[in-house]
Protein backbone atom coordinates (compact mmCIF):
# COMPACT_ATOMS: atom_id res chain seq x y z
CA UNK A 1 0.00 0.00 0.00
CA UNK A 2 1.37 3.43 -0.91
CA UNK A 3 2.20 5.55 2.07
CA UNK A 4 1.21 9.18 2.63
CA UNK A 5 4.54 9.74 4.40
CA UNK A 6 7.11 12.39 3.57
CA UNK A 7 10.39 12.23 5.47
CA UNK A 8 14.10 13.06 5.36
CA UNK A 9 16.22 10.43 3.68
CA UNK A 10 19.61 9.74 5.28
CA UNK A 11 22.76 8.58 3.48
CA UNK A 12 22.57 5.11 5.09
CA UNK A 13 18.97 4.59 3.93
CA UNK A 14 17.35 5.44 7.28
CA UNK A 15 14.47 7.91 7.47
CA UNK A 16 14.16 10.97 9.67
CA UNK A 17 10.76 12.33 10.69
CA UNK A 18 12.46 15.43 12.06
CA UNK A 19 15.57 17.38 11.00
CA UNK A 20 17.03 18.41 14.35
CA UNK A 21 20.38 19.95 15.13
CA UNK A 22 21.53 18.40 18.43
CA UNK A 23 23.96 19.94 20.90
CA UNK A 24 25.45 17.00 22.81
CA UNK A 25 27.64 17.61 25.87
CA UNK A 26 30.22 14.86 26.40
CA UNK A 27 30.60 15.71 30.08
CA UNK A 28 27.95 16.56 32.65
CA UNK A 29 29.76 19.84 33.41
CA UNK A 30 28.95 21.06 29.89
CA UNK A 31 25.21 20.41 30.26
CA UNK A 32 24.10 23.96 31.03
CA UNK A 33 26.41 25.28 28.29
CA UNK A 34 24.72 22.93 25.81
CA UNK A 35 21.31 24.21 26.93
CA UNK A 36 22.46 27.85 26.61
CA UNK A 37 23.74 27.19 23.08
CA UNK A 38 20.43 25.62 22.03
CA UNK A 39 18.44 28.48 23.62
CA UNK A 40 20.66 31.07 21.92
CA UNK A 41 20.38 29.43 18.49
CA UNK A 42 17.70 29.55 15.81
CA UNK A 43 16.21 26.19 16.76
CA UNK A 44 18.90 23.69 17.77
CA UNK A 45 18.07 21.33 20.65
CA UNK A 46 20.19 20.10 23.54
CA UNK A 47 20.22 17.30 26.05
CA UNK A 48 21.89 17.17 29.42
CA UNK A 49 23.10 14.19 31.46
CA UNK A 50 25.09 13.34 34.56
CA UNK A 51 28.03 11.40 33.09
CA UNK A 52 31.47 12.87 33.63
CA UNK A 53 33.73 10.12 32.31
CA UNK A 54 33.47 7.50 35.07
CA UNK A 55 35.09 4.24 34.07
CA UNK A 56 32.75 1.76 35.74
CA UNK A 57 30.85 -1.29 34.54
CA UNK A 58 28.35 0.95 32.77
CA UNK A 59 30.93 2.69 30.57
CA UNK A 60 30.16 0.63 27.44
CA UNK A 61 26.41 1.15 27.97
CA UNK A 62 26.89 4.92 28.31
CA UNK A 63 29.16 5.14 25.23
CA UNK A 64 26.75 3.28 22.94
CA UNK A 65 23.75 5.18 24.32
CA UNK A 66 25.39 8.49 23.39
CA UNK A 67 26.66 7.17 20.00
CA UNK A 68 23.23 5.83 19.12
CA UNK A 69 21.43 8.96 20.29
CA UNK A 70 23.81 11.30 18.38
CA UNK A 71 23.16 9.34 15.16
CA UNK A 72 19.35 9.02 15.41
CA UNK A 73 17.93 9.56 11.89
CA UNK A 74 15.77 12.43 13.21
CA UNK A 75 19.03 14.41 13.52
CA UNK A 76 20.38 16.53 10.63
CA UNK A 77 23.63 17.36 12.43
CA UNK A 78 25.19 16.96 15.87
CA UNK A 79 27.54 19.37 17.62
CA UNK A 80 29.59 17.57 20.26
CA UNK A 81 30.96 19.59 23.18
CA UNK A 82 34.10 17.81 24.36
CA UNK A 83 36.36 18.26 27.35
CA UNK A 84 39.22 15.93 26.36
CA UNK A 85 38.26 12.51 27.81
CA UNK A 86 39.48 9.56 25.70
CA UNK A 87 35.93 8.11 25.41
CA UNK A 88 34.76 11.14 23.42
CA UNK A 89 36.51 9.98 20.25
CA UNK A 90 34.93 6.55 20.73
CA UNK A 91 31.44 8.06 21.04
CA UNK A 92 31.90 10.10 17.83
CA UNK A 93 33.35 7.13 15.89
CA UNK A 94 30.43 5.02 17.12
CA UNK A 95 27.93 7.62 15.93
CA UNK A 96 29.60 7.75 12.50
CA UNK A 97 29.44 3.95 12.22
CA UNK A 98 25.70 4.20 12.94
CA UNK A 99 25.07 6.74 10.18
CA UNK A 100 25.95 10.22 11.48
CA UNK A 101 27.44 12.21 8.58
CA UNK A 102 27.21 15.89 9.60
CA UNK A 103 28.84 16.83 12.87
CA UNK A 104 31.42 19.08 14.52
CA UNK A 105 33.38 18.32 17.64
CA UNK A 106 34.20 21.41 19.69
CA UNK A 107 37.00 20.79 22.17
CA UNK A 108 37.01 23.14 25.14
CA UNK A 109 40.80 22.81 25.83
CA UNK A 110 41.55 23.79 22.19
CA UNK A 111 39.14 26.72 22.14
CA UNK A 112 40.31 27.85 25.55
CA UNK A 113 37.27 29.89 26.53
CA UNK A 114 33.76 29.00 27.65
CA UNK A 115 32.42 32.14 26.04
CA UNK A 116 34.16 31.41 22.72
CA UNK A 117 32.95 27.81 22.83
CA UNK A 118 29.38 29.03 23.24
CA UNK A 119 29.68 31.62 20.46
CA UNK A 120 31.31 29.19 18.02
CA UNK A 121 28.68 26.58 18.77
CA UNK A 122 25.82 29.03 18.19
CA UNK A 123 27.28 30.14 14.84
CA UNK A 124 27.75 26.52 13.79
CA UNK A 125 24.29 25.53 15.01
CA UNK A 126 22.65 28.37 13.09
CA UNK A 127 24.46 27.27 9.91
CA UNK A 128 23.21 23.69 10.37
CA UNK A 129 19.68 24.86 11.21
CA UNK A 130 19.60 26.90 7.97
CA UNK A 131 20.82 23.92 5.92
CA UNK A 132 18.34 21.61 7.66
CA UNK A 133 15.51 24.00 6.86
CA UNK A 134 16.43 23.96 3.18
CA UNK A 135 16.29 20.15 2.98
CA UNK A 136 12.95 18.89 1.68
CA UNK A 137 10.91 15.92 2.78
CA UNK A 138 10.52 13.28 0.09
CA UNK A 139 8.07 10.41 -0.43
CA UNK A 140 8.84 7.72 2.13
CA UNK A 141 7.67 4.13 2.58
CA UNK A 142 5.77 2.88 5.65
CA UNK A 143 9.05 1.40 6.89
CA UNK A 144 10.18 5.00 7.57
CA UNK A 145 8.19 4.86 10.81
CA UNK A 146 9.98 3.26 13.76
CA UNK A 147 7.50 3.65 16.60
CA UNK A 148 8.35 3.43 20.29
CA UNK A 149 5.61 2.28 22.71
CA UNK A 150 5.74 3.64 26.21
CA UNK A 151 3.48 4.02 29.26
CA UNK A 152 3.97 5.88 32.51
CA UNK A 153 1.79 6.97 35.39
CA UNK A 154 -0.56 4.07 34.64
CA UNK A 155 -3.98 3.76 36.25
CA UNK A 156 -6.78 1.16 36.39
CA UNK A 157 -7.95 2.23 32.93
CA UNK A 158 -4.55 1.98 31.17
CA UNK A 159 -5.04 -1.67 30.29
CA UNK A 160 -8.53 -1.23 28.85
CA UNK A 161 -8.36 2.18 27.10
CA UNK A 162 -5.11 3.80 25.96
CA UNK A 163 -2.88 0.69 25.86
CA UNK A 164 -5.09 -1.61 23.77
CA UNK A 165 -6.07 1.36 21.54
CA UNK A 166 -2.37 2.03 20.93
CA UNK A 167 -2.09 -1.70 20.16
CA UNK A 168 -4.67 -1.27 17.39
CA UNK A 169 -2.56 1.53 15.85
CA UNK A 170 0.67 -0.45 16.29
CA UNK A 171 -0.84 -3.53 14.61
CA UNK A 172 -2.00 -1.44 11.63
CA UNK A 173 1.47 0.11 11.22
CA UNK A 174 3.30 -3.22 11.52
CA UNK A 175 0.90 -4.74 8.97
CA UNK A 176 1.76 -1.90 6.56
CA UNK A 177 5.51 -2.47 6.95
CA UNK A 178 6.51 -0.05 9.72
CA UNK A 179 8.40 -1.03 12.88
CA UNK A 180 7.10 -0.86 16.43
CA UNK A 181 9.09 -1.38 19.62
CA UNK A 182 7.71 -2.35 23.04
CA UNK A 183 10.00 -1.58 25.98
CA UNK A 184 9.91 -1.74 29.77
CA UNK A 185 10.94 -5.21 30.90
CA UNK A 186 9.47 -4.56 34.35
CA UNK A 187 6.04 -4.13 32.79
CA UNK A 188 5.85 -7.50 31.01
CA UNK A 189 6.98 -9.56 34.02
CA UNK A 190 4.47 -12.37 34.46
CA UNK A 191 3.20 -12.22 30.89
CA UNK A 192 6.49 -12.87 29.08
CA UNK A 193 5.52 -16.47 28.23
CA UNK A 194 2.38 -15.12 26.54
CA UNK A 195 4.40 -12.60 24.48
CA UNK A 196 6.96 -15.32 23.69
CA UNK A 197 4.14 -17.42 22.23
CA UNK A 198 3.63 -14.62 19.69
CA UNK A 199 7.27 -14.73 18.49
CA UNK A 200 7.89 -15.50 14.82
CA UNK A 201 10.21 -18.34 15.83
CA UNK A 202 11.06 -20.20 19.06
CA UNK A 203 14.50 -18.56 19.36
CA UNK A 204 12.91 -15.08 19.58
CA UNK A 205 10.40 -16.36 22.14
CA UNK A 206 13.20 -17.90 24.21
CA UNK A 207 15.06 -14.59 24.14
CA UNK A 208 12.02 -12.65 25.44
CA UNK A 209 11.73 -15.08 28.38
CA UNK A 210 15.50 -14.86 29.01
CA UNK A 211 15.44 -11.05 29.05
CA UNK A 212 12.79 -11.05 31.77
CA UNK A 213 14.62 -13.77 33.74
CA UNK A 214 17.81 -11.71 33.53
CA UNK A 215 15.92 -8.72 34.91
CA UNK A 216 14.40 -10.84 37.72
CA UNK A 217 17.88 -12.11 38.64
CA UNK A 218 19.18 -8.56 38.83
CA UNK A 219 16.41 -7.40 41.16
CA UNK A 220 16.67 -10.57 43.25
CA UNK A 221 20.35 -9.71 43.58
CA UNK A 222 19.33 -6.34 44.98
CA UNK A 223 17.13 -8.20 47.49
CA UNK A 224 13.83 -7.05 46.02
CA UNK A 225 11.07 -9.42 44.99
CA UNK A 226 8.43 -7.34 43.28
CA UNK A 227 6.40 -10.34 42.19
CA UNK A 228 5.01 -11.08 45.65
CA UNK A 229 3.47 -7.62 45.73
CA UNK A 230 1.76 -8.01 42.35
CA UNK A 231 -0.99 -7.40 41.62
CA UNK A 232 -1.14 -4.90 44.45
CA UNK A 233 -4.12 -4.36 46.73
CA UNK A 234 -4.99 -1.23 44.74
CA UNK A 235 -4.82 -3.22 41.50
CA UNK A 236 -7.19 -5.86 42.93
CA UNK A 237 -9.64 -3.18 44.08
CA UNK A 238 -9.45 -1.74 40.56
CA UNK A 239 -10.44 -5.10 39.11
CA UNK A 240 -7.12 -6.74 38.19
CA UNK A 241 -7.04 -10.36 39.35
CA UNK A 242 -3.70 -11.84 38.26
CA UNK A 243 -0.13 -10.78 37.51
CA UNK A 244 -0.57 -11.97 33.90
CA UNK A 245 -3.59 -9.70 33.53
CA UNK A 246 -1.68 -6.67 34.80
CA UNK A 247 1.33 -7.25 32.53
CA UNK A 248 -0.86 -8.08 29.54
CA UNK A 249 -2.52 -4.70 30.04
CA UNK A 250 0.83 -2.92 29.74
CA UNK A 251 1.97 -5.14 26.86
CA UNK A 252 -1.25 -4.44 24.95
CA UNK A 253 0.48 -1.34 23.62
CA UNK A 254 2.06 -3.84 21.22
CA UNK A 255 -1.33 -5.14 20.01
CA UNK A 256 -1.53 -8.69 18.69
CA UNK A 257 1.16 -8.71 15.97
CA UNK A 258 3.85 -11.40 16.06
CA UNK A 259 7.22 -10.45 17.56
CA UNK A 260 9.92 -10.27 14.86
CA UNK A 261 12.78 -10.02 17.32
CA UNK A 262 14.27 -8.72 20.55
CA UNK A 263 16.59 -5.75 21.01
CA UNK A 264 19.10 -5.06 23.73
CA UNK A 265 18.86 -1.60 25.34
CA UNK A 266 19.59 0.96 22.59
CA UNK A 267 19.95 -1.64 19.81
CA UNK A 268 18.72 -0.62 16.34
CA UNK A 269 16.12 -2.85 14.61
CA UNK A 270 17.49 -4.15 11.29
CA UNK A 271 14.32 -5.24 9.50
CA UNK A 272 10.76 -3.94 9.84
CA UNK A 273 8.49 -5.61 12.38
CA UNK A 274 7.41 -5.67 16.02
CA UNK A 275 10.19 -5.85 18.61
CA UNK A 276 10.67 -6.11 22.35
CA UNK A 277 13.51 -3.95 23.71
CA UNK A 278 14.99 -4.65 27.16
CA UNK A 279 14.62 -1.25 28.81
CA UNK A 280 14.12 -0.08 32.40
CA UNK A 281 10.72 1.04 33.71
CA UNK A 282 12.11 4.56 34.29
CA UNK A 283 10.36 6.59 31.57
CA UNK A 284 13.18 8.96 30.71
CA UNK A 285 15.97 6.37 30.73
CA UNK A 286 13.78 4.22 28.54
CA UNK A 287 13.22 7.12 26.10
CA UNK A 288 17.02 7.55 25.88
CA UNK A 289 17.24 3.84 24.97
CA UNK A 290 14.59 4.34 22.30
CA UNK A 291 16.53 7.33 20.90
CA UNK A 292 19.77 5.33 20.85
CA UNK A 293 17.87 2.52 19.08
CA UNK A 294 16.94 4.98 16.29
CA UNK A 295 13.24 5.04 17.07
CA UNK A 296 11.88 8.18 15.42
CA UNK A 297 8.40 8.66 16.94
CA UNK A 298 6.98 7.66 20.34
CA UNK A 299 3.45 7.20 21.68
CA UNK A 300 3.26 7.55 25.45
CA UNK A 301 0.08 6.48 27.31
CA UNK A 302 -0.55 7.92 30.74
CA UNK A 303 -3.20 7.85 33.44
CA UNK A 304 -1.78 10.51 35.70
CA UNK A 305 -0.14 12.62 32.99
CA UNK A 306 3.54 13.33 32.49
CA UNK A 307 5.46 16.22 30.94
CA UNK A 308 8.10 13.80 29.53
CA UNK A 309 9.28 14.60 26.02
CA UNK A 310 12.37 14.19 23.88
CA UNK A 311 14.71 16.60 22.09
CA UNK A 312 14.80 14.41 18.99
CA UNK A 313 11.73 12.09 18.97
CA UNK A 314 8.24 13.57 18.68
CA UNK A 315 6.30 12.08 21.64
CA UNK A 316 2.52 11.76 21.34
CA UNK A 317 0.73 11.57 24.71
CA UNK A 318 -2.47 9.59 25.06
CA UNK A 319 -4.54 9.84 28.26
CA UNK A 320 -6.28 6.76 29.70
CA UNK A 321 -9.07 8.83 31.26
CA UNK A 322 -10.90 11.99 30.18
CA UNK A 323 -10.54 14.01 33.45
CA UNK A 324 -6.73 13.78 33.06
CA UNK A 325 -6.94 14.94 29.43
CA UNK A 326 -9.06 17.92 30.44
CA UNK A 327 -7.10 18.87 33.56
CA UNK A 328 -3.83 19.81 31.77
CA UNK A 329 -4.85 20.82 28.22
CA UNK A 330 -1.32 21.55 26.93
CA UNK A 331 0.08 18.16 27.97
CA UNK A 332 -1.94 15.39 26.32
CA UNK A 333 -2.42 15.08 22.54
CA UNK A 334 -5.22 12.50 22.44
CA UNK A 335 -7.78 11.11 24.89
CA UNK A 336 -8.59 7.40 25.05
CA UNK A 337 -10.82 7.79 28.13
CA UNK A 338 -13.84 7.88 25.81
CA UNK A 339 -13.58 4.06 25.64
CA UNK A 340 -14.23 3.72 29.37
CA UNK A 341 -17.18 6.08 29.12
CA UNK A 342 -18.68 3.92 26.36
CA UNK A 343 -18.54 6.82 23.88
CA UNK A 344 -15.96 5.41 21.45
CA UNK A 345 -14.79 1.88 20.65
CA UNK A 346 -11.21 0.62 20.90
CA UNK A 347 -11.06 0.48 17.09
CA UNK A 348 -12.19 4.12 16.77
CA UNK A 349 -9.59 5.41 19.22
CA UNK A 350 -6.96 3.12 17.66
CA UNK A 351 -7.68 4.72 14.29
CA UNK A 352 -7.37 8.21 15.79
CA UNK A 353 -3.97 7.30 17.26
CA UNK A 354 -2.89 5.85 13.89
CA UNK A 355 -3.93 9.05 12.07
CA UNK A 356 -2.10 11.19 14.63
CA UNK A 357 1.11 9.14 14.23
CA UNK A 358 0.96 9.67 10.44
CA UNK A 359 0.37 13.43 10.82
CA UNK A 360 3.14 13.79 13.40
CA UNK A 361 5.48 11.75 11.19
CA UNK A 362 4.76 14.25 8.43
CA UNK A 363 5.66 17.20 10.61
CA UNK A 364 2.71 18.07 12.87
CA UNK A 365 4.18 19.15 16.21
CA UNK A 366 3.20 17.29 19.38
CA UNK A 367 2.33 19.17 22.56
CA UNK A 368 5.64 18.06 24.10
CA UNK A 369 7.51 19.51 21.10
CA UNK A 370 5.59 22.79 21.28
CA UNK A 371 6.32 22.98 25.00
CA UNK A 372 10.02 22.22 24.48
CA UNK A 373 9.99 19.20 26.84
CA UNK A 374 13.44 17.72 26.19
CA UNK A 375 14.16 15.06 28.80
CA UNK A 376 17.15 12.72 28.76
CA UNK A 377 18.69 10.36 31.32
CA UNK A 378 21.42 7.76 31.03
CA UNK A 379 20.51 4.25 32.09
CA UNK A 380 22.86 2.49 34.47
CA UNK A 381 22.90 -1.10 35.72
CA UNK A 382 25.54 -0.65 38.43
CA UNK A 383 26.48 1.78 41.15
CA UNK A 384 28.63 4.66 39.86
CA UNK A 385 32.31 4.35 40.70
CA UNK A 386 34.21 7.60 40.95
CA UNK A 387 37.33 7.37 38.81
CA UNK B 1 -23.55 4.38 26.44
CA UNK B 2 -21.88 1.02 26.49
CA UNK B 3 -22.01 -0.89 29.79
CA UNK B 4 -19.25 -3.41 29.10
CA UNK B 5 -16.12 -3.52 26.97
CA UNK B 6 -15.18 -6.65 25.04
CA UNK B 7 -11.45 -6.31 24.35
CA UNK B 8 -11.09 -9.18 21.87
CA UNK B 9 -13.52 -11.48 20.06
CA UNK B 10 -11.80 -14.53 21.63
CA UNK B 11 -12.41 -13.33 25.21
CA UNK B 12 -14.73 -15.10 27.67
CA UNK B 13 -14.94 -12.03 29.90
CA UNK B 14 -15.81 -8.36 29.40
CA UNK B 15 -14.78 -5.31 31.43
CA UNK B 16 -17.62 -3.42 33.13
CA UNK B 17 -17.71 0.29 32.27
CA UNK B 18 -20.25 1.04 35.00
CA UNK B 19 -21.18 -0.45 38.37
CA UNK B 20 -23.57 -3.32 37.57
CA UNK B 21 -26.23 -4.65 39.95
CA UNK B 22 -27.80 -8.11 40.18
CA UNK B 23 -30.55 -8.47 37.58
CA UNK B 24 -29.22 -5.74 35.25
CA UNK B 25 -29.43 -6.72 31.60
CA UNK B 26 -26.53 -5.88 29.31
CA UNK B 27 -27.55 -5.83 25.67
CA UNK B 28 -24.70 -4.90 23.39
CA UNK B 29 -22.57 -6.22 20.50
CA UNK B 30 -24.91 -9.16 19.75
CA UNK B 31 -24.82 -10.35 23.36
CA UNK B 32 -27.44 -10.26 26.07
CA UNK B 33 -26.26 -10.92 29.59
CA UNK B 34 -28.20 -10.92 32.82
CA UNK B 35 -25.91 -9.79 35.63
CA UNK B 36 -25.76 -12.44 38.38
CA UNK B 37 -24.18 -10.39 41.17
CA UNK B 38 -22.97 -6.88 41.95
CA UNK B 39 -19.88 -5.99 39.84
CA UNK B 40 -17.92 -2.72 40.26
CA UNK B 41 -16.72 -0.60 37.33
CA UNK B 42 -13.42 -1.83 35.93
CA UNK B 43 -14.05 -5.42 37.09
CA UNK B 44 -14.75 -8.42 34.84
CA UNK B 45 -18.02 -10.18 33.96
CA UNK B 46 -18.24 -13.65 32.37
CA UNK B 47 -19.62 -13.51 28.81
CA UNK B 48 -19.44 -17.30 28.28
CA UNK B 49 -19.93 -20.38 30.47
CA UNK B 50 -16.55 -21.15 32.07
CA UNK B 51 -15.81 -24.59 33.54
CA UNK B 52 -13.44 -25.19 36.45
CA UNK B 53 -9.80 -25.10 35.18
CA UNK B 54 -10.79 -23.37 31.92
CA UNK B 55 -8.52 -20.50 30.88
CA UNK B 56 -9.70 -16.94 31.46
CA UNK B 57 -9.18 -15.13 28.16
CA UNK B 58 -8.69 -11.34 28.14
CA UNK B 59 -7.17 -9.39 25.20
CA UNK B 60 -7.39 -12.72 23.33
CA UNK B 61 -4.77 -14.16 25.69
CA UNK B 62 -4.81 -16.41 28.75
CA UNK B 63 -4.53 -14.49 32.02
CA UNK B 64 -5.25 -17.36 34.45
CA UNK B 65 -7.77 -20.14 35.08
CA UNK B 66 -11.08 -20.72 36.86
CA UNK B 67 -10.95 -22.43 40.26
CA UNK B 68 -14.74 -22.90 40.22
CA UNK B 69 -17.36 -23.05 37.46
CA UNK B 70 -18.39 -19.52 36.41
CA UNK B 71 -21.79 -18.81 34.82
CA UNK B 72 -22.51 -16.11 32.25
CA UNK B 73 -23.12 -12.83 34.06
CA UNK B 74 -21.02 -13.67 37.13
CA UNK B 75 -18.29 -11.48 38.58
CA UNK B 76 -14.86 -12.87 37.58
CA UNK B 77 -12.18 -11.97 40.10
CA UNK B 78 -9.79 -13.28 42.75
CA UNK B 79 -12.56 -15.36 44.42
CA UNK B 80 -13.03 -17.65 41.40
CA UNK B 81 -9.85 -17.38 39.30
CA UNK B 82 -6.09 -17.77 39.82
CA UNK B 83 -3.06 -16.77 37.78
CA UNK B 84 -1.31 -19.67 36.05
CA UNK B 85 2.14 -18.61 37.26
CA UNK B 86 1.85 -16.49 40.35
CA UNK B 87 -1.04 -14.95 42.13
CA UNK B 88 -1.76 -12.85 45.14
CA UNK B 89 -3.49 -15.80 46.84
CA UNK B 90 -0.30 -17.83 46.94
CA UNK B 91 1.70 -15.08 48.60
Amino acid sequence: MTSPLKAYKRANGAWGLRNQVLILPMHSALSSTARAIADGSDGAVAISHDWSGEKDNDLARIIFTLSGYASNPNIFATIFLSIGNPEEEQIIKGAQALGLTRFTNLLLPEIGSMEKLQQEAITLANGYVKEAGAQERVDAPWSAIVLGLECGGSDALSGITANPALGVASDRLVELGASSVLGETTEILGAEHLLAARAIDPAVGKKIVEMVARYEDSINYEGIDIRGAQPSRGNIEGGLSTLEEKSLGAAKKAGNAPFTGTLEFGEIPKVAGLYFMDTPGHDIEQLAGFGAGHINVVVFTSGRGTPTGSAIMPTIKVSTNTPMYESIPDLIDLDAGTIADGIETLAQVGDRIFDEIVQVANGKLTKAERGGHHEFALSRMYKTVVK
Amino acid sequence: MRKVLILDARDNIAVCLADLAEGDVVQQDDITITVKNKIPRGHKIATREIAKNDGIIKYGERMGHAVAPIAIGEHVHVHNILGDRLSAEQV
